[in-house]
């Protein structure tokens, strides 16, 4: 596998200019001679299939849900970042570049990130032209709010739904391109292949959810934006359907995959109550602006919080970190607070929660103020807890939330399969080992509105492609292949369930295993451990999973089997990766790698690359391919938030 | 052409009757007002008939558009009722309404029917088939003096003021007319309306069954 | 931890063109604090476990703001909670030994495709007729180039939060869509940006809107009070007179 980032050379500011004057350019009459397909429609994938579309090129868009519009880009609440410096705050390309860099522990390229950080401006110009109600001052100019690792207001918001206007915007340009023709929008259809023919992405394979039936589309390049792979740990942040399948697939076919211990653990999110819980919910980081964040000092402490006193409750953050206190980045708050609980100070029925209290701010400011700043907050927490935290304390708990790592990509966002594009949460590119608040939001639109169609146009512009359809011998193998499969997952039910396990059973055993041991803080051993008992995890599955109903209609049980195979099959490649990166960075904390504080430990010198594995066989292990990061323009230097 | 369009599509069926709606609600104001004369005794009532008639074109066309406007309404009333009937029964398992007081808004098909049955007797019974020859303001005290008449117009009005009750607030609705500032005031004429109908129209037939109008 | 028995009456059909029946189930030991898609999922593992075909649910984000979910719980779209999605509803709000009904959202325009699933492409085909503003990609003029007034860009996001789900269109008497059509043709409307496109649009749109199927407004009000988003009918009265203006006096 070779890994040519292929970043263009000269100065850092010009290196964008340089690369699109440099690219190859394709017709405009010529545009609509190549097909291109799209899979998934979150931000990336809605942004760039209407981009492609408008540009002419004929697209095809595939996605799970019922409509575009469901992707889970919808839930994200807080905000997207810009370096527009509309505050006067001394905002730049260069700090939203250096901010980003030093979010993500230096562990992302220099030159993806600078380029985010120049086109963050045109996301917030076209998304106000296509209608997006961003949140406005009184004068009508567009208001902005400061988020973790910035000391500068660069976040545009529309109320706590951001996420929700931003996608609606894409979708709404994908809705323009559908209506005129460019864009074919497949719905309810799912990638089960990747097709690659005489070495390149020629197409995939789908199945049709309301119906089962497999089908090939063919094209000239594919683009995957299909999220991150959160729901390994079967508990997360994620929606019920998101999943690692199309990436994984991509990866089997020889895309390599990079960074995949890079998980973000969000730290205030409403705790696990059950057994039952499907999955958990986000509350905004902005709440750790006015909440405090305690658990008692006595373990065995059994009363309610309002009656433990003062000097029986211990405000770690604050206590450890005089200078961020309640406010330190979500890594650290999260490994604190997991801290906290393993010695038997969490809080609550499960002892997995510590206390967000509102009490002092709310004695500071007036009930009224936090409400209006919080109301919308504390309402959801209300419905989901049953309590009211204006009165009593919030618990929280950290969840799996994002993924940071993600399939391998060059400048270009071109996978190590040529032809094969991955764009947003699905690639590696830009985060590093963290990601910072808001800026999820603002890569998949920078990917899907702005970079794609220039490496689009490059890719076809300098290759000569031999024609290729669906009658294709590579076609007709993977679709055989597909179907082999769904029969493969389906034999254990032709007797029955008894003895037998269910997906979810699996799933939650496949989620706590990666919990426990390649969570917020790894070790060898417990990585080691999980390693050893993924097989017997495989073969349990295999073996004795139980799906009923038919594999020729809408089976959700079936779907859920498929994913989680392939949840249990990429795990390995989550450990591996943790096990070989003796350092910690960012979200991944080796214990073995801890100044004396218990922070995280860097370690440049061994550990300054992008890992990037490649799939070589179920029987064999992963090779470890390694691209080295170059910092030019930054010095990585230590994080301290004391 | 856009008028097609617009008779064919669902807005323009219901601005359609929201318009001959208003357009009939304005006839009622007129009608309400002459008809007040009645309490002011017999003869300044048929002084007002007389004036009215003394313009027989007027009187035709008014009569004409009157029944151009009620077959509007009743016509693209009963299509837009055709239409949701296939959707409206029996739906669900359990059927449930959320909005408390529906009563008015479900039942205005019936209440529209219950009316233009009221028309008909009443145009019947005050114009086509009057006694010649006699005044109206004698007419219109013999026939109301008689109970199942006088009860027939009583139940009339109630299912008029039941129909404008939902038909008013509609109407302004389906022409845009909603706004935080003024819905107080609209909510509050929802009521006022039908009540006021209720109250001129039906305090005629009162008027003359308890026996107040024997002065008259 | 407050547990509940159950009995549910669930809809099952196994595809548009099969007839479905009412399938009686009982659930035991259902902990208030689930929401009450997690309580379906307890049913499914249990029906799994049992050899039967689970319910098949639409859902996905299970924070209420995709989309996905929704059904009828006892005549109601979405349950008895005000202004939440069927996965934003918890247990607590049913008592032991409650007989709950749950149907999916019927509409001639939301052929149903399994259960509780239905499709509601209808919505898609209706966005697609003119729910958005006609530019490309690039080009655009900087964001803060035309000021809007705040208290209009929070008018326009009342109705921008719509999240498609149906809920509107599932408890009209009529099963018209006239709440969701004119959630997005009043974000637009509002916004200068919208402006240029104004009267083709709601006509457009509207077109397409009796095109799918869907019934007339006779103003019943249920829409909005089922709304997980609390979309106010006002925007159907801005609706109206897009529409009237774009008829009467578009070019």
């Amino acid at each position: 596998m070779e890994l040519n980032a292929k970043i263009p050379s000269g100065p850092l500011s010009e290196k964008w200019d340089t690369h699109r004057f440099q690219s190859k350019l394709v017709n405009p009459a010529n545009r609509r001679k190549y097909k291109v397909i799209v899979v998934g429609t979150g931000l990336a994938g809605a942004s760039a299939s209407a981009t492609l579309g408008e540009l002419g090129y004929k697209v095809e868009t595939f996605c799970i849900s019922d409509s575009p519009r469901r992707a889970h880009s919808i839930a994200a609440q807080g905000g997207i970042n810009a370096a527009k410096n509309y505050q006067n705050d001394g905002d730049s390309v260069e700090r939203l570049f250096y901010d980003t860099i030093k979010g993500g522990d230096f562990r992302a390229r220099e030159a993806n990130v600078y380029r985010l950080a120049q086109v963050s401006g045109n996301i917030i110009d076209q998304c106000v032209a296509q209608g997006v109600p961003f949140a406005r001052e009184y004068g009508g100019n567009l208001a902005n709010r400061s988020f973790g690792g910035a000391q500068v207001s660069r976040t545009f918001y529309a109320r706590g739904q951001t996420g929700q206007q931003l996608l609606l915007g894409a979708y709404s340009a994908l809705s323009r391109q559908i209506k005129n023709g460019n864009v074919t929008m497949r719905p309810r259809k799912e990638m089960m292949e990747l097709v690659v023919i005489d070495g390149r992405a020629r197409g995939i394979i789908t199945r049709d959810i309301i119906t089962g039936e497999i089908q090939s589309h063919c094209a000239d390049a594919v683009l995957l934006c299909t999220g991150g792979y959160g729901n390994a740990y079967f508990l997360s942040t994620n929606a019920m359907a998101s999943n690692v399948t199309a990436a994984w697939r991509a990866c089997k076919k020889g895309a390599g995959f990079a960074n995949p211990s890079f998980v973000q653990i969000h730290p205030t999110c409403i705790p696990v109550h059950g057994t039952f819980q499907s999955k958990l919910t986000l509350m905004s980081e902005s709440l750790r602006n006015d909440g405090r964040v305690w658990v008692p000092k006595d373990k065995d402490d059994q009363r309610p919080p309002s009656q433990i006193p003062e000097e029986d409750r211990d405000y770690y953050l604050e206590n450890k970190y005089p200078s961020f206190g309640n406010l330190v980045p979500r890594d650290v708050a999260s490994r604190n607070a997991k801290e906290q609980c393993d010695q038997g100070k969490g809080v609550g029925s499960t002892k997995l929660a510590v206390y967000l209290d509102f009490a002092d701010a709310i004695k500071r400011d007036g009930e009224e103020t936090i409400f209006r700043k919080y109301g919308n907050l504390f309402q959801m927490y209300e419905k989901i807890v049953d309590t009211d935290p204006m009165k009593d304390p919030m618990m929280i708990y950290p969840a799996v939330h994002y993924t940071m790592g993600g399939l391998w990509v060059d400048y270009n966002l071109m996978t190590t399969i040529p032809g094969l594009f991955a764009l947003g949460e699905c690639n590696f590119s830009d985060h590093g080992a963290n990601r910072l608040g808001a800026s999820a939001l603002m890569q998949g639109l920078a990917d899907g509105y702005f970079v794609i169609s220039t490496s689009v146009g490059s890719y076809f512009g300098s290759e000569t492609m031999a024609p290729a359809d669906t009658t294709h011998e590579e076609f007709k193998t993977s679709e055989q292949n597909v179907a082999d499969r769904i029969s493969r997952l389906m034999r254990n039910s032709g007797d029955g369930p008894s003895g037998k396990v269910t997906v979810d059973e699996i799933h939650k055993e496949l989620g706590r295993l990666l919990w426990d041991n390649c969570g917020m803080a790894r070790n060898k051993e417990g990585l080691e451990h999980a390693l050893s008992r993924l097989p017997d995890l495989k073969k349990e599955f295999w073996d004795n999973v139980y799906i009923p109903g038919t594999g020729s209609d809408l089976n959700q049980s079936l779907e859920r089997a498929g994913r989680v195979a392939d949840f249990l099959e990429f795990a390995e490649f989550m450990i591996r990766d943790a096990l070989d990166r003796k350092e910690s960075c960012g979200c991944h904390l080796r214990e073995e790698s801890q100044t004396e504080e218990n922070e995280a430990l860097r370690d440049d010198e061994n550990y300054s690359y992008v890992s990037v594995w490649e799939y070589t066989g179920a029987d064999n292990e992963p090779n470890l391919h390694k691209e080295p990061l170059v910092f030019e323009n930054v010095t990585p230097s230590q994080r301290s938030y004391k | 052409m856009w008028f097609v369009s617009f008779v064919k599509s669902s807005i323009g069926k219901k601005i359609i009757m929201a318009t001959t709606g208003l357009l009939l609600i304005l006839f009622l104001a007129v009608h309400a007002f002459g008809n007040a004369a009645i309490y002011m005794g017999s003869k300044y009532f048929q002084i007002y008939a007389d004036t009215l008639h003394g313009f027989p074109v007027l009187v035709l066309i008014f009569g004409l558009g009157l029944l151009v406007l009620f077959i509007a309404h009743i016509s693209v009333g009963t299509l837009l009722f055709l239409e949701s009937r296939s959707t409206r029964y029996s739906r669900y398992e359990v059927n449930k309404r959320v909005v408390e007081n529906t009563f008015a808004s479900r039942t205005m098909p019936f209440t529209g029917l219950f009316i233009l049955v009221f028309t008909i007797i009443h145009v019947f019974g005050f114009n086509i088939a009057a006694p010649a020859g006699v005044p109206i303001s004698v007419t219109v005290k013999e026939y109301l003096s008689g109970f199942f008449y006088s009860l027939f117009y009583i139940v009339s009005f109630v299912a008029l003021a039941i129909h404008l009750n939902h038909g008013f607030w509609s109407m302004l609705q389906t022409f845009g007319v909603n706004h935080p500032r003024y819905n107080c005031l609209i909510a509050k004429l929802t009521i006022i309306v039908p009540v006021f109908f209720l109250v001129l129209f039906g305090g005629i037939p009162i008027y003359f069954m308890t026996g107040a109008g024997s002065a008259y | 931890m407050n547990t509940i028995d159950l009995t549910l009456k669930i809809w099952r059909q196994k595809d548009n063109d099969s007839l479905g029946n009412f399938e009686t189930y009982t659930l035991r030991d259902i902990t208030t604090d689930m929401s009450f898609l997690e309580m379906l999922d307890v049913l499914n593992e249990n029906l799994t476990k049992e050899g039967k075909e689970p319910v098949a649910f639409d859902h996905d984000c299970r924070e209420g703001i995709c989309g996905m979910c929704g059904a009828v719980v006892d005549g109601v779209a979405h349950g008895p909670d005000k202004e939440v999605t069927l996965c934003q509803l918890h247990m607590r709000t049913f008592n032991t030994g409650d007989t709950l009904v749950i149907e999916p959202f019927r509409s001639r325009a939301f052929p149903i495709r399994k259960d509780l699933v239905v499709d509601r492409s209808a919505f898609d085909r209706v966005i697609q007729a003119g729910g958005y503003v006609s530019i490309n990609t690039g080009g655009t003029i900087d964001g803060n180039a035309i000021p809007i007034s705040s208290e209009t860009a929070e008018l326009s996001m009342d109705a921008a939060a719509c999240i498609g789900c149906g809920a509107c269109v599932a408890s009209c008497p009529n099963g018209a869509a006239m709440l969701f059509t004119s959630a997005k043709i009043s974000q637009l409307a509002l916004l200068p940006q919208g402006q240029p496109e104004r009267k083709k649009r709601a006509q457009a749109m509207v077109q397409q809107m009796d095109a799918e199927g869907f019934g007339h407004c006779t103003n019943e009000k249920e829409c909005e009070m089922v709304c997980p988003k609390g979309i106010s009918i006002r925007n159907i009265a801005r609706l109206n007179r897009e529409y009237m203006k774009g008829i009467l006096m578009g070019e």
